[in-house]
């Protein structure tokens, strides 16, 4: 690959990765409207039904299905793959519902952070991330991931709420299993992308596995009926949850794209900052620390400078030439060991087309995109906004400034590799 | 049907679950589901 082709692949995907913190950060902010009431366990599920809609109709938006098929003709294997992901995706996250419960979010959200840690080690023992990377790169990127751990801490102190004593053990031990099972998760979408897999269409195979085992553990733990129930009970806020789900999805697919192009070791911590956007939600929309001490805001400088500091390190980090050519190595083992075409892998790889697949959308394209207009509308209709204290100034312009980002992104990612 | 073609799928399942890769999410994912079922 050409130099200068590296270089403005690994800008865009360290620019994929903020641009996930910003949109995964401002998934919280519409389930912050929701009633505490409604069990964790239906939140989780509606919000899933709002990731599936949009797993399948923001591709479909985007490039159109029939780019999906094409890349399962080429790479069947990795449907296994997606699904598996979306299953410890599942789990990941009903764990987390049980280490808030339990020991409050101020240790578990640093201890589920964990997993960028995990996602370089995986990212250096399977696919050979920052091999040859020199000491300033493994510095920068240890060192970043390390910064935004203690940063993320603070962040965690500071905005916690809750703390439910007695359960310390089972809290730690469910943040830790999402910590791992997320770190762990990272395998196969480097598989799937070192392969030459587009992110449009993993996350389609992705959201199979992550409803159909968030269905199964709604019914297993509510019951079908008392589970149909709630649901139904919880139509007016259906439309917050599930556009939560949405938003988390658009932030998800930058971070499938970051993953693809700089890697899991550098894309998983630098979407991690969506901690930082959680919190600016929370205090200038939702006046979380309105009153605090003054302990709490050096708290919360501390950590968000932390964060931005270990970002940046990160981001100054990006991969060499001789770095990447051990990328296209273990690409080329992926290749042997399933049979795909070299030539597939490496335009993959380079976000680059590759073969004659036909563009535009089709009948079934429209559809999705229709029905999940309808449905969103439908619940919007239907949708109460609770009466909450909202800075409505504040949340206009975090809004702008996420858009920003999802244009600026998203004409990069047009530009540089037309979604690929 | 060419027998290639017969046993792409064959070869396709051998070649993931001779795949060290596959092994460690799938325990990771199982051990989350045993830890999932024990904070219940």
């Amino acid at each position: 690959m050409p130099a200068t082709r590296l270089r403005s692949l690994q800008a865009l995907g360290i620019f994929c990765g903020f641009a996930a913190g910003a949109w995964l950060g401002g998934a919280e902010a519409p389930i912050k409207l929701v009633n505490p009431d409604i069990s964790p366990i239906t939140v989780s599920l509606i919000m899933v039904f709002g990731v599936f809609l949009a797993r399948w109709s923001v591709p479909a938006f985007i490039r159109g299905t029939s780019h999906v098929h094409s890349d399962v003709r080429q790479a069947p294997h990795l449907i296994v793959w997606a699904v598996l992901a979306g299953c410890m995706w599942a789990v990941a996250n009903t764990l987390t519902i049980y280490a808030i419960r339990n020991v409050g979010l101020s240790i578990a959200f640093p201890l589920w952070n964990t997993n960028s840690l995990l996602g370089i080690f995986w990212g250096f023992l399977l696919f050979n991330e920052l091999h040859y990377a020199g000491w300033k790169r493994w510095l920068g990127v240890l060192g970043g991931a390390a910064c935004m751990f203690y940063g993320a801490a603070l962040l965690a102190i500071a905005s916690a709420h809750q703390a439910a004593p007695g359960k310390a053990t089972a809290g730690i031990l469910a943040a830790l299993g999402a910590g791992i099972l997320w770190g762990t998760m990272y395998i196969p979408y480097r598989k799937a992308y070192l392969t030459g897999m587009n992110p449009l269409s993993f996350i389609t195979f992705f959201t199979v596995g992550e409803l159909a085992t968030m269905t199964v553990l709604a019914i297993a733990y509510r019951g079908a009926t008392p589970l149909w129930h709630e649901l139904i009970g919880a139509k007016s806020v259906m439309f917050w949850l599930m556009l939560g789900g949405f938003v988390w999805v658009l932030g998800d697919l930058f971070q499938q794209y970051a993953t693809k192009y700089v890697g899991i070791s550098r894309g998983i911590p630098l979407s991690n900052t969506n901690q930082l956007w959680g919190l600016l939600w929370g205090i200038f929309v939702f006046h979380e620390l309105r009153g605090g001490s003054h302990t709490i805001y050096v708290q919360v400088a501390g950590g968000s400078l932390l964060m931005a500091l270990g970002a940046l390190s990160i981001a100054l980090s990006s991969a060499t030439a001789r770095e990447h050519s051990s990328w296209q190595d273990a690409a080329d083992r992926e290749g042997n060991r399933y049979g795909i075409e070299h030539e597939y892998v490496r335009a993959g790889m380079e976000g680059r087309a590759y073969g004659g697949i036909s563009t535009g959308r089709s009948f079934v394209d429209w559809l999705l995109i229709l029905v999940t207009t309808v449905m969103f509308a439908i619940l919007a209709f239907m949708a109460k906004l609770p009466h909450m204290d909202i800075a409505l100034g504040w949340a206009a312009a975090l809004t702008i400034a996420m858009l920003a980002l999802l244009a600026t992104c998203g004409i990069a990612l047009w530009r540089t590799t037309r979604f690929r | 049907m060419s027998p290639s073609k017969a046993d792409a799928p064959r070869n396709l399942f051998r070649a993931i679950f001779t795949d060290l890769h596959f092994w460690i999410p799938l325990i990771v994912l199982l051990a989350g589901l045993v830890l999932l079922d024990k904070l219940r």
